[in-house]
């Protein structure tokens, strides 16, 4: 398996940390463009998914968010315990549903902005 | 190697109210930037799960929405909104700390042995971030009571 140097991680860990914050912002925003509770009605929701720039803003915030949280998790978890196969069980965990979360994250973004709803 | 496991308090050690007595507010940040991270990681799969119901139709889109739709969803998601602002705030107060801006300049440890980097200016950015994250749950309450 190949290993990653933990300093090298946490660049990973705050770089990820950085975009999302700046992806967040705007994700927000959109939310703010019109009046909040209609800017979730199903049709506003839509079209937003329906926008390929904003479909791929989602699907890098979906990305940088997983990295970062799972990544945090498995800090969470190693400072909690040691040893070479508890580490080596939450790394392979937690990148696991890192990656599920994203497949299935994906999944809702690529059908709705290609009209699969 | 023989693992030593009696200094090992786990999750006891993390909510002991008497360790943030005795380490300050500095503890109290550690403690907030963990509980934030999974709170938020808990309600963003909670997200990306309650979004992937735009794909079965208006009618559930509109069910789900409702959940959140109420009084006691609208108070989630300011405390969401709120552990979101400390969780980013005490971030970059730990990423400028680790690039070694605010840590102070390192000198000989003589009694009573105060360390350089827990000093007056991260407390500042501790306290600000607390209020930061407060007021952004006002505003977020705001809209979404309006």
């Amino acid at each position: 398996m190949m290993v990653l140097r933990e300093s090298i991680i946490m660049k990973i860990h705050y770089g990820t940390a950085i975009g999302a914050l700046s992806l967040t912002v705007v994700h927000i925003l959109m939310r703010l463009t019109q009046d909040f509770h209609e800017s979730l009605a199903y049709e506003n929701v839509i079209a937003n998914y329906e926008s390929v720039g904003y479909a791929l803003l989602l699907e890098l915030l979906l990305i940088l968010i997983s990295v970062h949280g799972f990544n945090g998790l498995r800090v969470i978890l190693l400072e909690m315990n040691q040893g070479p196969t508890y580490e080596k069980a939450v790394t392979i965990g937690c990148l696991a549903a890192m990656a599920g979360l994203i497949a299935y994250g994906s999944r809702t973004i690529i059908m709705t902005s290609m009209g699969m709803v | 190697m023989e693992r030593e496991t009696g200094a090992r308090e786990g999750l006891k050690g993390w909510l002991n109210p008497g360790k943030i007595g005795k380490f300050g507010i500095e503890r109290l940040a550690w403690l907030l930037m963990r509980l934030t991270g999974l709170g938020l990681l808990a309600y963003f799969i909670g997200h990306i799960w309650e979004t992937s119901h735009i794909l079965d139709g208006k009618a559930v889109w509109d069910k789900s929405l409702e959940m959140t739709q109420t009084t006691e969803g609208h108070l989630f998601l300011a405390l969401v909104i709120g552990m979101c602002v400390f969780h980013t705030g005490n971030g970059i107060r730990l990423m400028i700390a680790q690039m070694g801006y605010g840590i102070g300049k390192a000198e000989r440890p003589d009694y009573p042995y105060k360390p350089q980097s827990i000093n007056m200016k991260g407390k500042a950015c501790i306290y600000a971030t607390l209020g930061m994250a407060a007021l952004a749950m006002w505003y977020g309450m705001a809209v979404m009571f309006a």
